[in-house]
Order: C-alpha cells, then structure tokens, then sequence
C-alpha cells in the first residue's frame, strides 16, 4: 500500500468513524443510575421501560407498521421496474418513483394529513402506513433496479423460445434471480419505515410509533434514561437487522 | 387475451397510481387549502392571499433565507467530503472493498436522525466528549461555546445525515464512466487533473445533481435537527412549519409547505431538463437506456 492510499482510507476512517460516533453516547447514558449511590451500570431502564402503556403500545404500532411497509413496499418496487422496463415513457415513471425523495418530509406529512382529512380518512395505522411507503419506495426501487439490472434478457429469450410464456418465463427465470434483490428492498423498507419520524408524526393521529414517541416525550419532557435504553435498542435493531441483510445477501 | 392484457397494464400501473393518487393530488389539494380562509378551529375553501402575504412580508421570510443558505452550505460541504470518497471506491478501490465500505456509510443513514442528533447535543456540549478532548490535548483551554447550538451544530447533524447517501450516486455515476475515456485523454498528453477537469468531472455530473438534489432537499426541509440542535429560537423554514402547525394555523403552514415544495419541484425540474433522470443511474438501467 502506497502512502497515498494509506492516507485515503485513513480519511475514509476518519469520516465513517464520524457518522459512528452518534450511535454510541445513549448506550452510555441509558446505563447511568438515577443516584450517583447506586451502582453504577445498570440495566434498570431496559427493564423499566416496559411497564410504560404508552410505550409498548407505540412498540407494538412500530412493528405492525413496519412489517406492512415491509411487505407492500418492494412488491410496488417492483412493479415499478417493470413498468419502467416496459411501458411507454420510463423517464417520467422513474421521475415519478423517486418524487418522493424530492419532496420535503414535512411537506409529504402535512399534504397527506389535508388529503386523508378531507377525504374523510380517520389517521390510523393505514394512514402511517401509506406515507412510509411513500418515503420507503424510491430506495426500494433502486434496489430492486440494482438486482435487475445484473440479470440477462437473453435467459428471458431463451424461456421464450422454450415456449414460456411471458408471465412464466418472469416467475420461473427472472423472478429467482432478482429474489435477493427483493428481499433486500424489504429489508430496507422495515429499516427505513422503523426509523421515520417528520412524516409519520402528522398523520398518526392518537396512535405512536416507537420514533414518533421518543420526539413527543423529548419536546414534552426532555430526554430520561428510559429514553436512552429506547434508542439504543433502535440503534441495536438497526444495525442489526443491516447486518443480517449483509450476511443474507452474501450467501 | 385482451382482458389479460388490460390487466397487466393495470398491475404495472399501480406504483404509478400509488404515487400520483397519494402525493402528487395531496400536494396539489395542500396548495388549494393554503389559499382557505380560517375561521375559528374550521377551514373555509375560500381565495385568500394572505397567508402568503403574510408569509412574504413578515419576518418568516427572512427564515426562508437562511434555510435556503444553510441548506446550500451543507450541501456543499457534504458533496466536498463525498465526491473524492464516491471517486476513489469507484476508480482506486479494489470492488470487494468499495462493497463494503459503501455498506458501512449505509447503516449510520438508516439509524433515526433524531436519535443521532441527541447524540450530537452531547458530543458538541460544553461537557461532551469533544470538548473534553480538545481541552486534554491543550488545544483550548476551556470549553468552546459555539460547537453546540448555532449554525456549526445545525450544519453537523445535516452533513451527517444526508452525506452518507450522497455517496451513491456519485459512486454509481463515476464508476460507469468508461476507463478508456480517461486513458484516451492521458495518451494525449493531458495532466492527471486536466483529464479530470475535462473528462471525469463532466461526465459524473449527473451523479452529482442527483446527489446535490437529495442532499439539498433533505437539508432545505429539515424540521427536527433545528428544533435539536440550533437551540431555543433557532429558525428554519422545516420547524417553521412545524411550529405554525401547534397554534393551528393550517392554512399558513399550507402556505409555506408549498412555497418550498415548489421551489424543490423546480429543482426536479431544471434537473429533469438538462440530464436524462436514468443516467445518473447508469449501469443500474443500462438495459433500457434507449
């Protein structure tokens, strides 16, 4: 290794520990006890936290929400390369797919909150839903399109000369060999769903997800212990359920 | 057959449907409703200018200002920090390692901004770590104030939300460059930096509007890292919004929303004239590049 290149990955380093360092403080905070005469770490707060209603109840709509996004999102990914693929006018469905990225979180919230009210649409888990979708499906769809774009037309030919039809030679050829393609964007769209906030938060209504919970009680309250625990079994979850996506993808 | 056939089109088109019924009509019924008139806790349909008025003439423009100047800032800095990264993974490292590292940026993005930002509040604190070290290896001699709530603190949790994923497409577009493009240029007799001026750099600017686009959009709409780390008082155009909508003023915070939508939407636009939308995207759709 030439010392040039030494020094960029020292850089390289020195950026990605960077955007690591965040992930690491509420780890230490969530262990602190509440007096200086108890012993010091602790693991109260993981334990505590779970007698909160509130809280398990946003644990539970974060889940839910979640498996739906995860669930929905890559199938309408999917859809959308295809489309892309073989309708008239790929740019502007592609534009369209990736509007959402384009649009201001606090926009797309505040537009569906209008729009599911007048319609007359009451905010509950569908309404979370939707807008998670929304933010979920530009990602989902580059990663769709990424696993895509590494299959050959020819296999495709090939089944068609075979007597496949069209939908047959999709499942039977395509299908399998962009799977892990999928299952990544449906991976990404749990993560993403479970990690959104601005949007979430203006058309949830009554209802809480685990995000939307840890911002309300901060802006109410300010940050506890409790809290703490909270984020970093987010952040345990998170790079978790990546590194599980990693490990799958390379199999 | 045909029944078949209509029904695939429909099946196709549903992301399509999803998209347009879901955002494109409620920002388009958001700008009718910034034009009604409140009147106690209802909403009127109504053609009332005043909001936007209100909006253009009062203090909050000045709001509208700075955002558009912080989100410029951060942008540009992210970009700074990313394209020699994007440039290197795609051109110097070996694919196995530009796999992983791409990976690696990925996994701090996907965790809450939210929750990262609290960790910044403590990190950029008088007490935090950073001013702890600084202060230990005889750098300062006391805490620095201006590392946590002010326009530094802001710029951080920006740079760290959104440079992370900028990294993609400037990865994507530079690494579908052809080499022989750059080899070409250097038999020719030109500099290492003349051929990227001339060669390289033209040709990922694709990538990089693409990734100044998410960039600046994210940082221009941001509504929580000002709230978390700019402190009391700080004001961007993102809590703005947000705070417009706690005393109920729907129809203003209506108005606002649409004045930034739209200024990003001309972005899109301006983006969607000077580069075809899938080239930025490269080898990802180079079997539909016609």
């Amino acid at each position: 290794m030439s010392w040039r290149s030494g020094l960029v990955w020292s850089t390289i380093g020195a950026v990605l520990a960077g955007l690591y360092l965040p992930l690491v403080p509420p780890l230490f905070f969530s262990l602190m006890p509440e007096t200086p005469a108890e012993p010091a770490p602790t693991l109260r707060w993981y334990l505590e936290m779970w007698r909160n209603p509130l809280l398990t109840g946003a644990v539970v709509t974060s889940v839910e929400a979640a498996v739906m996004v995860a669930l929905v999102t890559p199938l309408l990914a999917l859809l959308a390369a295809i489309s892309i693929r073989e309708l008239k006018m790929p740019r502007l469905i592609l534009g369209l797919m990736l509007l959402p990225l384009l649009v201001p979180g606090v926009s797309t919230g505040l537009a569906a909150a209008f729009f599911f009210k007048q319609i007359g649409i009451a905010p509950s888990l569908g309404t979370i839903v939707v807008v998670q979708i929304l933010w979920a499906l530009p990602f989902a769809l580059l990663v769709v399109l990424t696993a895509m774009s590494t299959f050959d037309p020819v296999l495709t030919e090939a089944a068609h000369m075979s007597g496949a039809g069209r939908w047959r030679a999709f499942r039977d050829i395509e299908l399998p060999l962009i799977w892990p393609g999928a299952s990544g964007a449906a991976t990404f769209s749990f993560i993403l769903s479970f990690n959104e906030t601005t949007r979430t938060a203006l058309v949830q209504g009554p209802l809480n997800t685990v995000q939307t919970y840890i911002w309300s009680t901060y802006k109410q309250i300010g940050l506890s212990p409790t809290l703490y625990a909270l984020m970093t079994l987010l952040i345990l979850l998170t790079v978790g359920l990546s590194a599980i996506a990693v490990a799958l993808r390379r199999q | 057959m045909r029944l078949q056939l209509l029904g695939r089109r429909a099946l196709l088109l549903l992301p399509v449907g999803f998209v347009t019924l879901l955002l494109l009509l409620p920002l388009g019924f958001m700008v009718v409703v910034s034009f009604w008139k409140r009147s106690l806790l209802k909403l009127v349909p109504a053609f009332e200018l005043s909001h936007y008025v209100d909006f253009l003439t009062g203090p909050r423009l000045t709001v509208l200002g700075r955002s558009f100047l912080i989100a410029i800032e951060a942008t540009m800095i992210c970009l700074v920090i990313a394209y020699p990264i994007a440039y290197y993974l795609a051109r110097h490292a070996r694919p196995s390692a530009a796999r992983l590292v791409l990976l690696l940026f990925t996994i701090p993005f996907l965790v809450n901004y939210v929750i990262r930002a609290f960790s910044w509040t403590y990190l950029l604190g008088r007490t935090g770590a950073i001013n702890n070290s600084l202060i230990k290896i005889g750098v300062v001699s006391g805490p620095v104030d201006w590392l946590l709530y002010s326009d530094f603190a802001v710029l951080v949790g920006m740079i760290s939300s959104y440079m992370p994923f900028m990294i993609f497409p400037l990865w994507i577009s530079i690494a579908g460059i052809d080499h022989r493009l750059g080899e070409a240029s250097a038999m020719l007799g030109a500099r290492p930096l003349t051929t990227f001026l001339h060669v390289t750099l033209p040709l990922s600017m694709p990538g990089v509007c693409a990734a100044i686009i998410f960039a600046f959009v994210g940082c221009f709409g941001e509504s929580a890292v000002p709230i978390i780390l700019g402190g009391v008082g700080y004001q961007l155009i993102g809590n703005e919004i947000t705070s417009t909508l706690d005393v109920l003023n729907y129809p203003l915070a209506a108005a606002m929303s649409s004045i930034v939508t739209a200024a990003m939407l001309a972005l899109l636009a301006i983006w969607y004239v000077a580069f075809d939308l899938r080239s930025f995207l490269g080898k990802i759709l180079a079997w539909r590049l016609q």
